[in-house]
């Protein structure tokens, strides 16, 4: 079995909102091996998003403890993957994403076949000296996946980055992920909240409970590699794990809208005004499917 | 114009739409009748441009003609308002014997000098002050108090401190430029969506690269509205300090010709002000196209 990368025991995050402490994040035990993908998912809301932030070290924690193994230190830890257009307007595609790279003092000369690469991966070589106002919102997100990248980072951390997209950008954008990363091997920790998405990339679903979030379950996706989109939707093994992962799923989601009342944006940057599901407290249960 | 626009686009919709449903015919006979009067209006309305564009450079010739004739028929006070034609004479005369270019070369000098001097502080402190909140707080206060003292009231002070030289003049114009440029800057920074101080954060970006690839270009359209404000302060600025204590400089001929009572001198003094103010405009407009390629114009 691969070593563990990140350990997490116990991370709890509060927030202050209005004088009162809103907990988004309670006790979260979490262990990611090397090269394991893995997806969270869980309602609105959930805190999903605070603890990507969190990973990231654009958060801190409130409690609890975060190990992420470091192994090589010519390599940057983490990158973040967006869910909002977070390419800088002011760079061309090139610059963009050579952005990790020129922040780490490489020279010109070894960014430019890297960044040339990944522009070829993401299929916008044309487009490598056009700004981002020239852009779709899907090739956005390909420049995007390709700055993550072409970091090389150890970790790669992604919040919903394909959830504004269309359908079918959504699926282009899958297979290309999926045939980058499968020459990669990194780690990836992706959120979403869309089961289909999970299942197509993941080795492992976690799935955390409504507010304040935690662990509920995690459930192993044995489906093989290299995987083909279109083969796997609609398989046997495919529907079956849809069916047991929604059974889990949906109980949460029923949660979160009762004790919300209304549907929040699922943004915990701001957390929810109202502090509804403060009382609601759920049984913490691991199972292993 | 506006409202014909629609018009014609609505018709050409119904084109396509009787075309691609296989309506009957009569139908789309009418849809074609609509095209050839979209057609007749985008025509009117392409005329209608020229002629504005005629208008728009003849109206001021009307008004000089205006003036000239009222001018010589004593319906204006010739002494104040002297007619163009003598203006351009004096504009002529003043050009050929080097005195002109002199005045309008001496106030550029100490406009450019004042501009950056005030500038460039103005746009590191005001970048400072966008991207670290503890700046932000400390700085805040002291803008606030001294931002909204007239630079003019300034001046006595200034030339007590500095003297009569150039190093006055050029003193105030940088004040001038330089809170125009801070504010501007630092709410060009604070305007910044948050996700790029986070993208930059998590890809390790350093202090240096926060101000030179996030804080600095991002800011640049606010900062370029810094520089216009700017600019029209320092033209200001240059008229009230050549005032006193100068010898030189488009802002003391307005002066000079008030002393001897040449207002026809006055009036050359006025355009070259004008002039300045627009060139330095079309100057910055040719730069920020230049160094904003990514703004959608």
């Amino acid at each position: 079995m691969a070593k563990d990368k990140v350990v997490l025991k116990g991370l709890t995050k509060q927030f202050m909102v209005k004088d009162q402490v809103v907990t988004a994040l309670r006790d979260v035990d979490l262990s990611i091996r090397e090269g394991e993908f893995v997806c969270i998912v869980g309602p609105s809301g959930c805190g999903k998003t605070t603890l990507l932030r969190i990973l990231a070290g654009l958060e801190t924690m409130t409690e609890g403890v975060m190990d992420i193994y470091h192994t090589d230190m010519n390599k940057p830890l983490n990158s973040m993957i967006f869910q909002d257009q977070s390419i800088f307007p002011w760079m061309t595609v090139r610059r963009n994403v050579g952005f990790g790279l020129k922040c780490r003092n490489v020279p010109d000369k070894d960014i430019a076949p890297i960044v040339e690469h990944y522009i070829r991966m993401v299929g916008l070589t044309k487009f490598a000296d056009a700004y981002p106002y020239q852009l779709s919102g899907g090739m956005k997100q390909r420049v995007s996946v390709a700055r993550a990248f072409a970091n090389d980072p150890e970790l790669l951390l992604m919040d919903e980055p394909f959830a504004a997209l269309d359908e079918q950008n959504k699926l282009l954008l899958q297979e290309e992920l999926l045939r980058i990363w499968e020459g990669s091997k990194k780690t990836v920790i992706f959120i979403t909240h869309s089961i289909d998405e999970a299942l197509t990339l993941a080795d492992r679903v976690i799935i955390m409970t409504s507010h304040p979030g935690t662990f509920k379950a995690t459930m192993d996706v044995n489906l093989p590699r290299p995987r083909k989109i279109a083969e796997m939707r609609g398989q046997e093994r495919f529907n079956s794990l849809f069916m047991e992962l929604w059974g889990i799923l949906r109980e949460e989601v029923r949660k979160a809208k009762e004790s919300e009342g209304l549907a929040f944006e699922d943004n915990e940057m701001q957390p929810p005004a109202h502090d509804g599901g403060h009382t609601a407290l759920h049984e913490e249960k691991r199972l292993v499917l | 114009m506006a409202a014909k626009e629609p018009a014609v686009a609505g018709s050409g919709g119904a084109v396509a739409q009787s075309t691609r449903s296989g309506v009957v015919h009569l139908e789309g006979t009418g849809a074609m009748k609509a095209v050839s009067s979209g057609l007749t209006q985008k025509k009117r309305f392409a005329l209608s441009e020229r002629t504005n564009r005629i208008l728009g450079f003849f109206s001021p010739l009307v008004i000089l003609a205006i003036w000239e004739v009222f001018s010589r028929t004593g319906v204006l006070d010739a002494r104040f308002f002297p007619p163009p034609t003598l203006i351009a004479v004096e504009f002529w005369k003043m050009l050929t014997n080097g005195s002109l270019l002199k005045d309008i070369g001496i106030s550029l000098f100490r406009v450019i000098v004042g501009f950056l001097a005030g500038t460039i502080p103005g746009l590191i402190i005001g970048l400072s002050m966008g991207l670290f909140r503890p700046v932000r707080i400390i700085l805040r206060p002291i803008v606030s108090a001294t931002y909204p003292i007239p630079k003019l009231a300034l001046l006595p002070l200034v030339l007590v401190v500095f003297g009569l030289g150039e190093t006055s003049k050029i003193v105030i114009i940088a004040l001038g430029t330089f809170f125009m440029v801070l504010i501007n800057a630092s709410a060009g920074v604070l305007n910044l969506d948050k996700i790029y101080l986070d993208v930059a954060k998590n890809f390790g970006a350093s202090r240096r690269d926060f101000y030179t690839k996030i804080a600095l270009p991002g800011a640049m359209p606010l900062i370029f509205t810094g520089f216009e404000l700017g600019m029209g302060m320092a033209l200001l600025l240059i008229v009230a300090a050549e005032m006193n204590g100068a010898s030189s400089g488009i802002g003391y001929l307005v002066w000079a010709s008030y002393g001897i009572y040449n207002l026809k001198a006055m009036f050359v003094a006025f355009i070259c002000i004008a002039a300045l103010g627009y060139a330095f405009a079309e100057a910055l407009n040719a730069i920020q196209r230049k160094i904003i390629p990514w703004r959608q114009m």
